[in-house]
């Protein structure tokens, strides 16, 4: 089948209409909203795209990672200490980003299913590796230790070493996302997305017919580590810093999960709407908490609106809404 | 038969219109609001006064609290429109809420305690051309970047570590008493890391006149540092430099009265932890004498009287520290800025910015001017000893509230009550 077909195969045109709709008004928003708009429209289109490299993982071959943190802050040392230190740009940079996270993501993946890690156990392996990676760059003088690695910024436009302002930024982030996405949507209909969604149903029979369970996982772990540097590249040339504290912190690794789960596990649109909806619930109780002068009111409503979401309904909104709609995506 | 389940695409086209409505309603307020001519300058204050730094970040908005009351009892002409915007700790948090705030109409930014934060506003301060005062920051690359509207009234971390040891020497001159050797005990976190670090790299530029011995890291999560003191205390060290926190400041000197160990001080070279209210609170008459040397408040100056009355009278409960002390400054700035400008426009506050010259203010050191980089560079640290459970200045000289004890009492003195 060819990617053209892959791509829109069942794909009701409605459907790829709205899809166009809304690239098109994506395309067009920063002409039309302030700036502080455009940097919520950032942070959800950075939390749909990390979700959706996330999703990858744990949604499509069901391996639960909570320390995807790793492989974005891997992506942005790396790209960041080339760019500081040899004037490599970061478009260079991103392969060496990508190689380093999906290595890290082999290694990790390596010794958990070679060694039968599953479920929680897995996912402790890879808590693990992000909080010694990060006490290690704490050490590690030539990404800038605990100080911190710090970025030249330059608010003189130059896309050609991600150099400029929030714009740029936006439409890098609003590419990534969209590629994303279809990246998403090929591998699934792809013989790949068939063996993971067998080996998330069932690993031990999938392996009885013949799917090599190791070497998938392995390159769900892979592509969902390598596509995560790509946000982390972003991020540090974005905001031009990186602390070992922030960049590889067990919050961070949560933070990627979120929008995945809240908005539904192993589907396409889930990702998205998780990032809308706990993007623009955030900012919401942010400027309650700023009205009230109550600090701290943010955590409690969100813990409260995230518990509420998730009680009724655990497998996210996206399945939920879309069933609603009559649009039909189900979680794979 | 209609599926009443089922949401038609009209009624999610309603609904997402009223939805719509309803988020996009306070907009033209917002606007009409940054439109009108304030009759006040406007500050947008950036602080993580929640999350991992709340506690510190609270601190400093105190500060803040108080402002337009000792700028009354000052008589200065001024009142500033403050409005609070929490970053939460997290950089991306920090940059959207610069990014709220200058929409809303903001004149002025002051924040954000952190480095990652502050860099994080920075950025949006620069390319919305919007006057950013940092009051607590260390990374010395915030005025290393060339940015022209950001500038700095706090010392860099190399000023932090040189001005503490400055002080050293000026305790020992002034007691007569020079320990021959030092221990140095260090928090293995971010910040502790940083300023091992740093003191590693400055010490043998510094001349001191004490040799370092040994130098001791622990985790940060560490529940007992038994191990560590008695390692410290083995080499016999005359004096003990740590690099803490809060906590683990309550851990070690719990540990020394313990181990029956008497430096002739615990001196820290530029860290929190020993002159917080909670430590003295609990530590009692073992966490009397113990000398920070960080950047204080000046208690000869009458603006830190005044600060001090209102912060007192608003916090009763709340000691005033160097976090309250510096957010106040900031504002203090943007006020001067703005009384020198004799007006909004960011060009003019900046031009304002830039030619500053504040005799009178309320942090120890010379006039608050900044250099061509941004950066104020005639702060100066304070040698901070705890007495009768305060935090009291006793060097320099000329800001001196209280002889300075040296060396230590031992933990059985009667001067420890």
């Amino acid at each position: 089948m060819t990617i053209h077909r892959r791509l829109l195969s069942g794909v009701a045109p409605r459907i790829l209409w709205m899809l166009m709709g809304l690239l098109a008004l994506l395309i067009a928003a920063p002409y039309f909203i302030d700036k502080y708009a455009l940097s919520v429209l950032i942070l959800i289109l950075y939390f749909a795209y990390v979700g959706q490299a996330w999703n990858i993982m744990m949604g499509f071959a069901g391996e639960l990672s909570l320390g995807h943190a790793l492989y974005a802050g891997l992506g942005g040392y790396v790209a960041a200490g080339l760019f500081t230190h040899y004037g490599l740009g970061p478009w260079a940079g991103v392969f060496a980003a990508a190689a380093a996270a999906a290595l890290a993501g082999a290694i990790v993946g390596y010794l958990g299913f070679r060694f039968s890690l599953a479920g929680v156990y897995f996912a402790l392996l890879t808590i693990a590796f992000g909080e010694f990676t990060r006490i290690a760059f704490d050490h590690l003088d030539w990404f800038g230790g605990s100080a911190g690695l710090f970025l030249k910024v330059d608010v003189a436009p130059n896309p050609f070493d991600l150099r400029g302002g929030p714009v740029l930024f936006y439409y890098v982030i609003l590419a990534l996302a969209a590629a994303a996405f279809v990246l998403s949507r090929l591998l699934l209909e792809s013989r790949l997305g068939r063996y993971w969604l067998a080996i998330r149903e069932d690993a031990e029979a999938a392996q009885a017919v013949g799917v090599p369970v190791l070497r998938y996982k392995l390159m769900a772990v892979m592509i969902s580590a390598a596509l995560t540097s790509l946000a982390g590249v972003w991020n540090a040339f974005y905001y031009n810093n990186l602390f070992p504290e922030t960049a590889f912190g067990i919050g961070r690794s949560i933070e990627i999960t979120l929008a995945p789960i809240i908005g539904g596990l192993g589907t396409l649109f889930g990702p998205i709407v998780g990032a809308v909806v706990l993007t623009g619930m955030g900012e919401a109780f942010t400027s309650l908490g700023d009205t009230l002068g109550i600090p701290g009111i943010k955590q409690i409503f969100y813990g409260l609106a995230l518990l509420i979401i998730v009680m009724y309904r655990p497998a996210g909104i996206w399945p939920w809404l879309s069933e609603r709609l009559g649009l039909g995506e189900r979680p794979r | 038969m209609i599926d009443r389940s089922r949401f038609t695409r009209r009624q999610f086209g309603q609904a997402a219109l009223a939805g719509a409505t309803v988020l996009g309603a306070p907009l033209p307020l917002r606007y009409a609001q940054a439109q009108s001519a304030p009759a006040n300058l406007k500050v947008a204050l950036l602080l993580p006064t929640s999350g991992v730094q709340a506690q510190i970040g609270q601190a400093c908005k105190r500060g803040a609290d108080v402002a337009n009351a000792v700028f009354a009892d000052m008589k200065m002409p001024v009142k500033l429109d403050i409005a609070n915007y929490d970053t939460e700790t997290k950089p991306d948090v920090a940059r959207t809420q610069a990014e709220k705030a200058i929409e809303a109409g903001a004149h002025v930014l002051v924040g954000a305690f952190d480095s990652g934060q502050t860099i994080a506003i920075a950025q949006v301060a620069e390319q919305r051309g919007v006057p950013f005062v940092v009051n607590i920051a260390a990374a010395p690359q915030i005025t290393e970047q060339g940015y022209k509207f950001v500038v700095r009234n706090f010392p860099t971390a190399p000023m932090l570590i040189s001005g503490a040891f400055e002080l050293h020497k000026e305790i020992f001159k002034a007691s007569g008493v020079t320990p021959k050797t030092a221990v140095l005990m260090s928090i293995n976190d971010t910040f502790g890391t940083a300023m091992m670090g740093g003191i590693k790299a400055m010490f043998p530029k510094l001349d001191m006149p004490y040799q370092l011995v040994d130098t001791i890291s622990y985790d940060p999560a560490a529940k007992d540092l038994s191990v560590e003191v008695a390692k410290a205390k083995a080499t016999k060290a005359d004096m003990l430099m740590p690099v803490c926190r809060l906590n683990d400041a309550k851990l070690l000197i719990q540990e020394l009265v313990k181990q029956r160990w008497e430096p002739m001080a615990v001196m820290n070279p530029g860290s929190p932890g020993l002159y917080e209210q909670d430590f003295l609170k609990t530590m009692g008459k073992y966490g009397e004498f113990h000398i920070s040397n960080v950047p204080w408040l000046d208690p000869k100056s009458t603006m830190t009287q005044s600060l001090e009355k209102q912060h007192a009278a608003k916090f009763a409960g709340d000691q005033l520290d160097l976090n309250g002390g510096f957010t106040f400054e900031a504002l203090l700035i943007a006020a001067q800025a703005w009384l020198d400008a004799k007006s909004t426009k960011p060009d003019a506050l900046m031009d304002a910015l830039r030619k500053i010259k504040i005799d009178h203010h309320v942090m120890v050191g010379g006039p608050i001017q900044f250099d061509a980089k941004g950066q104020n560079v005639g702060i100066k640290a304070a040698a901070v000893q705890n007495l009768k459970r305060k935090p009291t200045v006793v060097m320099p000289k000329a800001s001196a509230a209280a002889e300075l004890v040296f060396p230590e009492p031992g933990w059985n003195d009667k001067r420890r009550t």
